[in-house]
């Protein structure tokens, strides 16, 4: 006869209750774990989709993810006549936060370097990479937007023709991707009072100036849109994106590091200073907390098993009169610590499926966290049964005689 | 007849220094199977101390008790698996029914068959149920069973396995006179058709006629009851 199965039995409801109570705590654990996971996950997604061997930017800066970064373009073509370089490809980098049928949108925008990089190495769950090099533009699908939509930006209409899943930066905002003319357009974006005013300055620096006084023609001329001042060099890029040849990249590196004007991170590096900075506290704090988590769980999972067991007290010990084996006892409690366990990672495992995708941040299942979830809540309703033995062990038969 | 009990020269005290009481002095005691007795005296006088003692859950200081002929304690110190001989060869019935609050009348009694290895414990518990005449309430739990029935299911449960020694802690307490009898005379039927030995602590002088012998304890110390055993017509 299994005691365990027959006590659970006469109390169903609270073991039940117990048992989703349990559930709803770890799912709570698991969770935390998935958005530490989804985090670390999320924030190098922006690295590694490049498919970079090198990553050159301003010199002395941890750009352009952790810190901004200027780079004077004429990089990209330096780099590329470096031999043992296959492709060199300007990259940039901004957050900006737009208005879209009224809700606000705060974007990640990634200039890809066209046409070297229509976005071919992104992970595209819908649609197709960029195929002109202006108006188009991939979106990560947590923006919200379909393939055919348009997004106004900088007075023109971006047409979205690809889809991302999970192009999220470390802040959790959504990545979209354009070409690097796209990316600097929007960039340096100027509302109509802006050039206005921007233009009434240079009108009023040409007066102060012989040249100025002399030649008033001159001032159409420096006040024309085309003219305006991003437009008369060319813009800087944040990084610039090096694809070597795999066995010359070493000797590339040490070509480029010789450059008074960019710093070389690989790959790994870069990723490394994107956790490391910009991640590295939010990693902590959830790292932290999922830690108090665990261990609050196991108390509580602890409590509750010895709280199941004391109130068993007086059946155990007229069990334990009638000369129940010792292991039959034991395996009453530990049995009931298993089932509990069980449940509640079936509670835990349903509450995520249904759940965790309402969440706002993604919260990534890993396949170490799927593994070892179920093995750790096995190791800790064990664990936490222990109290709960000892119990079992210290009662004393002969008060079931006292009634 | 056989003993199934003997007990040679027990004591027992409780605490230490001026607070310190003798709860069993110098008891010796012997209990034949197929034999009710009853153990009478006052509050304090050790009785429960001594059923303890007789049923392997707290051993005496000193003193050796003998389980159908095998000596089993000396002093204190247990010279076999008490908890195996519990399940085996005991009954205990006590005051409260003390069923398991989880299991259902029968499987009370089927758990304790299974403990003592047998084979067929549902159809056994059905049987001793039937025997005691609670086979209607087999399914229900314990909390759902008057004290009679409770305490006729605990009967049925220190009957499993066919023990050689039942011993009650006052067993009718928590009854009537009329069901504190029937009860005191299902032990009587338990002694005489099934071969077992009887100890019943109780201190209820009207059903005295049922038992074979009786004992009386007073300050630990033990003797064969003194007053004249009422006659069987005279009892109410
Ligand atoms: N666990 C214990 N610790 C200390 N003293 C105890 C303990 N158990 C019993 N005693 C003492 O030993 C003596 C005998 O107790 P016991 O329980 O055997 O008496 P009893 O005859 O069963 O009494 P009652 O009829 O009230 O049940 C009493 O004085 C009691 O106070
Ligand atoms: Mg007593």
């Amino acid at each position: 006869m299994n005691l365990a199965l027959r006590d659970v039995r006469r109390h169903l409801a609270r073991f039940v209750g117990t048992a989703a109570g349990l559930g709803l705590l770890l799912s709570v654990v698991v969770a935390m774990q998935g958005i530490y996971a989804g985090m670390v996950d999320d924030a190098t997604i922006l690295t590694r989709a490049m498919h970079a061997d090198l990553w050159l930017v301003q010199r002395d800066t941890r750009g352009p993810f952790a810190e901004g970064s200027r780079l004077d373009p004429s990089v990209e073509a330096r780099a590329a006549a470096v031999p043992g370089v296959r492709t060199a490809r300007p990259y940039t980098y901004q957050l900006i936060q737009r208005e879209h049928r009224g809700a606000v949108m705060r974007i990640a925008l990634v200039g890809l370097g066209w046409p070297d990089d229509p976005g071919r190495s992104l992970p595209l769950v819908r649609g197709r990479r960029l195929q002109q090099p202006h108006g188009e533009m991939i979106v990560d699908a947590s923006l919200g937007l379909g393939i055919g939509e348009s997004l106004a930006l900088a007075g023109e209409q971006y047409r979205v023709v690809g889809l991302t899943k999970n192009a999220l930066t470390s802040g959790g905002e959504s990545v979209a991707f354009v070409s690097v003319a796209d990316a600097e357009l929007i960039a340096f974006d100027q509302p109509a009072e802006a050039a206005v005013l921007e233009r009434q300055r240079v009108v009023a620096r040409l007066r102060r100036t012989d040249l100025g006084r002399g030649q008033p023609a001159l001032e159409d001329l420096a006040t024309d849109s085309r003219w305006r001042a991003p437009a008369l060099a060319s813009p800087p890029v944040a990084a610039v994106l090096v694809q070597a040849d795999p066995h010359r990249i070493a000797e590339v590196r040490e070509v480029m590091r010789s450059w008074g004007d960019v710093s070389v991170y690989s790959q790994d590096e870069e990723e490394a200073l994107l956790l490391g900075g910009v991640v590295q506290r939010a990693r902590m704090q959830i790292g932290l907390f999922t830690v108090i988590l665990t261990l609050t769980a196991a108390v509580i999972i602890m409590m509750v098993m010895y709280n199941l067991t004391l109130e068993k007290t007086h059946d155990l010990a007229v069990l334990k009169l009638m000369g129940a084996p010792r292991t039959r006892l034991l395996g009453l409690i530990l049995q009931q610590a298993w089932l509990l366990g069980a449940l509640g990672y079936a509670v835990a495992f349903a509450m995520g499926e249904l759940v965790f995708p309402m969440f706002p941040r993604r919260v990534l299942i890993t396949e170490t966290i799927s593994l070892v979830a179920p093995v750790a809540t096995m190791g800790i309703v064990t664990l936490a049964s222990i109290l709960g033995l000892t119990h079992v062990m210290r009662i004393d038969p002969s008060t079931a005689l006292e009634g | 007849m056989e003993d199934a009990v003997r007990a040679v020269d027990l004591s027992k005290t409780y605490g230490t220094g001026p607070a310190a009481v003798k709860a069993l002095d110098h008891v010796t005691l012997t209990i034949a199977r197929g034999t009710v007795a009853a153990l009478l005296g006052p509050s304090g006088s050790g009785k429960s101390t001594l059923i303890k003692a007789l049923g392997f859950v707290s051993p005496a200081d000193t003193g050796e008790v003998f389980f159908g002929g095998r000596l089993v304690v000396k002093d204190g110190v247990p010279l076999a698996d008490l908890a195996a001989l519990r399940r085996r060869h005991l009954g205990f019935v006590f005051q409260k029914a003390n069923l398991t609050s989880f299991l259902t009348a029968r499987e009370n009694v089927e758990i304790a068959c299974e403990f003592g290895g047998k084979s067929d414990g549902r159809k056994r518990a059905r049987e001793l149920l039937a025997y005691l005449d609670v086979a209607g309430r087999e399914r229900s739990y314990p909390e759902m069973l008057s004290g009679g029935e409770q305490q006729r299911v605990a009967i049925a449960r220190a009957l499993a396995n066919e023990p050689s020694l039942i011993l009650a802690d006052e067993p009718t307490a928590a009854l009537d006179s009329v069901r504190s009898r029937s009860v005191m005379e299902l032990f009587r039927k338990v002694a005489h058709d099934r071969g077992a030995a009887v100890l019943v602590v109780t201190h209820d002088h009207r059903a005295l006629e049922v038992f074979d012998v009786l004992y009386e304890m007073e300050d630990g110390r033990i003797r064969p009851h003194q007053q004249e055993r009422p006659a069987p017509a005279a009892a109410p």
